[in-house]
């Protein structure tokens, strides 16, 4: 049986805006990833690992759910 | 511009530079008659190990140039850090390069079957590892551009 298709979103760029506007490199920098990598990410072009996941979540001071959210299309 | 993208773009430049050494080198030295007769095989042996040995020696000055062209154009230094997502444009890059030297492997092996000489076939794997290597920096280029 084929897996429903599924979409992925993030707050990322919310959450840098009221974290004092962090810039990416920031974020990145905080996080152990690289520039492009969290730009990657805002857009949706990339998926991090459940680990870097976490790491973005911690940084922000909030929970996993509240930087990803998951939509069945 | 990331240190994998970076080393992608050099390796891109690197190969082409190699391929077209190799190419104009074997070719000289297969038109002066230099593999013909029992040692063909040594002699072209011989050559590619020197090739490969030149093409170290490019690689590292296309790195080099390429770092401070790009530093003195843009001012800006390269990220050193290398990620997952790096490490993951790398696995993809990788697979694909590895199904492109498999079935032409087995291609090589097919003309064998069919009845080209061994010297033809080792040059075809030759091709086929530079083709292999290009084919992995150009999707990782690819990879990295459709992803940004």
């Amino acid at each position: 049986m084929a897996r429903p298709a599924g979409r992925i979103e993030n707050r990322i760029r919310r959450l840098r805006f009221d974290a004092g506007e962090m810039t990416q490199k920031d974020l990145a920098d905080r996080v152990g990833v690289t520039r492009q990598t969290v730009l990657a990410i805002e857009n949706g072009k990339y998926f991090p690992t459940l680990e870097l996941a976490f790491r973005i979540a911690r940084t922000f001071g909030v929970g996993l759910d509240e930087v990803f959210t998951f939509h069945d299309d | 511009m990331s240190s994998g993208e970076r080393d992608a773009l050099t390796g891109l430049i690197t190969m082409a530079l190699v391929f077209v050494l190799f190419v104009w080198r074997l070719s000289g030295q297969h038109q002066a008659g230099l593999f013909d007769g029992p040692q063909a095989l040594q002699t072209w042996a011989r050559s590619v190990l020197i090739l490969v040995a030149w093409s170290i020696g490019i690689a590292i000055a296309v790195a080099v140039a390429f770092h401070i062209l790009y530093t003195s154009l843009t001012g800006e230094r390269t990220d050193d850090r290398r990620d997952e997502r790096d490490r993951d444009i790398d696995r993809r890059a990788l697979t694909g390069a590895w199904y492109l030297l498999s079935f032409g492997l087995l291609g090589v092996i097919v003309d064998l079957a069919l009845g080209a000489s061994a010297f033809r076939a080792m040059n075809l794997v030759l091709a086929l590892c530079a083709g292999s290597e290009f084919f992995k920096d150009a999707a990782k280029l690819v990879l990295y551009r459709r992803d940004a």
